[in-house]
């Protein structure tokens, strides 16, 4: 793999820029591996990377039904956080996090990380005292978190309805490492570098089914481009795990949602980093181009469509405009849905199925972005060594038989209200 | 130049919910009631609503009176053994709309079609505008509707109502595009 | 997405909260309470699914709609 550097960009330009080299090998499969991920979107692909890095596990494949990075990592708000409050997620995310900042060195990639802070606003006395909680969760978790008040978010955000509006800021909770990440980038570089340590990403290969031994154990997939064999069979395939699932008899605690997200026309730099509204559901960046990048709750119906109906719409955009008006003015230049893994308690799974063979990264509800170093991190470590990861202990698949449930909005067993 | 759409608030309504008891006929029901206007809010239940004098409330915040036989045809005798008769006189606030503007105006609200080909008179609707649950119907054979809402959004319904009318500075008016600002 | 409501007619799906599923049924045994709480079809397709008509005529609707390209195929009262 030849590294980017300055050095590189220069050579490069002298030659008219018609010298790159493709980022990443497309491969076509081989008969058989030690491990398969199903699915080559940022979670697989991470998993791929760090099986060849950190485990120097490299026989590896990673198929994709259409082409890497085309589905929910393509289709997120970019945003990076750790601001959980419970401890099955605390640790995660902000080792997540940890992953993130040294990301672009450690993939010699631009994934464009950007950590220009995400604030929780809160709009009541209630609210602040369940975001002081929540600060205090996160700091005895080693995660930074700032409780500011009313003048301190004014400082920071003028532009937001401060008078007279409906449901008054009163202060946010900041968590300053927060931010945002270039999503494609984060795919390709990913890719690349999983590529040079010598993983297969073999895309436009959809899996039709499993393999199985004689004793029901899976020793691979059958696929719209043959059979693989494999040693072991992990799928990172959100939004459709489900489905993949029952290829193999398994029936997950997941309903499919579709979350929509929408995306202005470029405006000059005006939003400082992530910043959600503590009293609808309303969160919105700027990216780097300048658009601004906003959405809010799922559509709350089961769907596979990757779009959304119109009733969310309208409470995004009137989740906007009570909180700051000046967004008004601004015309929407795109928006899309993507699908969601909603589980039972609104956390992820990364565990092995109680099929022999079949391993589980799956559930990531609408938060899979932001976990996309750690969870390719945790479940190349399961892959690997077939014990959890210390920061995915939590992260079970039996959690709902047992009652150890992740649950951090308290709403229980109901998939849309996560 | 008569108004574009007027509102204005019933004082002198007694409200109550028909709901059919397990088994019963809805048409059992209606039979009985016949001299009463139901307004069909589900099956087998309605808003009965009808005029009384002296008014069921004495005067705007006092709350509710109690008004057990407002009408007749509500005594609960009469429909015993038919239907349950919960009293609602003081739970929803039932405004007027009269004037040629006032289908334009609910039809911005309302996202039921009011076009007077399929909501017409006697055409009635539980629907929601701006939020807010309503019960909605064409009062007459002019271009008067109710629209019955529980007391409580009243204020967050009048605002709704200020802000539509006010919708480039002017009062709808069904003979122009409302919704063209250079009119 | 509109629903066709028995009662009312066609309907913004805003006026409707949903639940899920309309096919399990309550298990007896304690065993089966987990996968009955927990577990889903997850269907992609048409699929049976409780609707709440709450800003309408207050009833639950069943609706058969389709997953993947939110068309609906029917809707009627329960029973």
């Amino acid at each position: 793999m030849k590294r980017f550097s300055i050095f590189s960009l220069a050579a490069n330009a002298l030659s008219g820029h018609r010298k790159w080299a493709p980022t990443w090998r497309d491969a076509s499969p081989r008969p058989g591996y030690d491990i398969i991920i199903v699915g080559g979107g940022g979670h697989g692909l991470a998993t791929a990377y760090y099986l060849a890095k950190v485990h120097g596990i490299t026989n590896v494949a990673v198929i994709e039904k259409g082409w890497i990075g085309g589905g929910n990592a393509g289709r997120n708000t970019t945003i990076i956080r750790s601001n959980y409050g419970l401890a099955g997620n605390g640790p995660f995310y902000e080792w997540s996090m940890k992953l993130w900042e040294g990301l672009e060195q450690e993939l010699n990639y631009n994934a464009m990380v950007s950590q220009r802070g995400v604030l929780n606003l809160y709009h009541s006395d209630g609210q602040r005292d369940a975001y002081a909680r929540r600060g205090n969760a996160m700091r005895m978790h080693g995660v930074d978190a700032e409780l500011l008040d009313r003048d301190a978010v004014r400082r920071m955000a003028p532009f937001l309805d401060f008078e007279g509006a409906r449901f008054p800021i009163q202060g946010g909770l900041l968590q300053r490492r927060g931010g945002t990440a270039r999503h494609d980038a984060v795919v390709w570089g990913y890719a690349r570098a999983a590529s040079a340590l010598g993983v297969d990403i073999i895309q436009n290969c959809e899996v039709t089914g499993f393999v199985t031994d004689n004793g029901g154990a899976i020793t691979g997939v059958e696929t719209s481009r043959g059979t693989i064999r494999a040693g072991k069979t992990g799928i990172a395939v959100a939004g459709n795990s489900s489905r993949v699932a029952a290829m193999a008899g398994l029936r997950l605690p997941i309903e499919s949602h579709v979350l929509q997200a929408f995306v202005s026309e470029g405006l000059k730099p005006v939003i400082p980093g992530v910043i959600t509204f503590g009293m609808g559901h309303f969160y919105i960046s700027q990216s780097d181009k300048g658009g601004l990048v906003f959405g809010g709750d799922i559509d709350g119906y089961n769907s596979y469509a990757q779009r959304g109906n119109l009733p969310v719409v309208q409470d995004v955009c009137e989740g906007g405009m009570a909180l700051m008006p000046m967004i008004g003015k601004a015309r929407v230049l795109r928006s899309w849905g993507g699908i969601m893994d909603m589980t039972m308690d609104g956390s992820p799974i990364i565990d092995r199925s109680p099929v022999d063979g079949l391993w589980l990264n799956a559930g990531w509800c609408y938060g899979g972005f932001k976990a996309t170093p750690a969870s390719g991190w945790c479940f190349a470590h399961l892959l690997a060594t077939e014990t959890p990861h210390e920061t995915a202990t939590a992260y079970r698949l039996d959690r709902f038989a047992t009652g150890d449930v992740i649950d951090e909005k308290g709403a229980g067993a109901q998939a849309n209200l996560h | 130049m008569a108004e574009p759409f007027t509102i204005t608030e019933h004082t002198n309504l007694a409200l109550a919910t028909i709901m059919a008891r397990k088994g019963v006929d809805p048409a059992a029901i209606e039979a009985a009631l016949a001299d009463t206007q139901l307004i069909p809010t589900g099956p087998g239940t309605w808003l009965a609503v009808s005029y009384c004098d002296p008014p069921p409330y004495p005067g705007e915040g006092r709350g509710p009176v109690p008004t057990p036989d407002l009408d007749p045809g509500l005594r609960r005798d009469t429909l015993k053994d038919l239907a349950s008769v919960s009293d609602q006189s003081g739970g929803y606030i039932v405004y007027r709309f009269s004037g040629p503007a006032a289908r334009t105006l609910l039809q911005r609200g309302a996202f039921i079609d009011l076009h007077p080909s399929v909501f017409g008179p006697g055409s009635s609707a539980v629907t929601v505008i701006a939020h807010i649950g309503v019960i909605l119907w064409q009062a007459d054979d002019d271009t008067s509707f109710d629209v019955a809402l529980f007391r409580s959004f009243a204020g967050s319904f009048r605002h709704w109502v200020e802000a539509s009318a006010n919708a480039h500075d002017r009062h709808p008016d069904e003979s122009r595009d409302p919704w063209d600002p250079q009119v | 997405m509109r629903i066709p409501c028995p009662f009312c007619g066609n309907r913004d799906t805003q006026e409707f909260v949903y639940r899920g599923d309309a096919s399990p049924t309550r298990p007896d045994t304690d065993e089966a309470m987990h996968d009955y709480v927990y577990l889903r079809d997850n269907v992609a397709g048409p699929m049976r699914e409780h609707w709440y008509h709450a800003q309408g005529c207050r009833n639950w609707i069943v609706v058969t709609r389709d997953t993947r390209t939110h068309e609906i195929i029917s809707a009627e009262f329960p029973r």
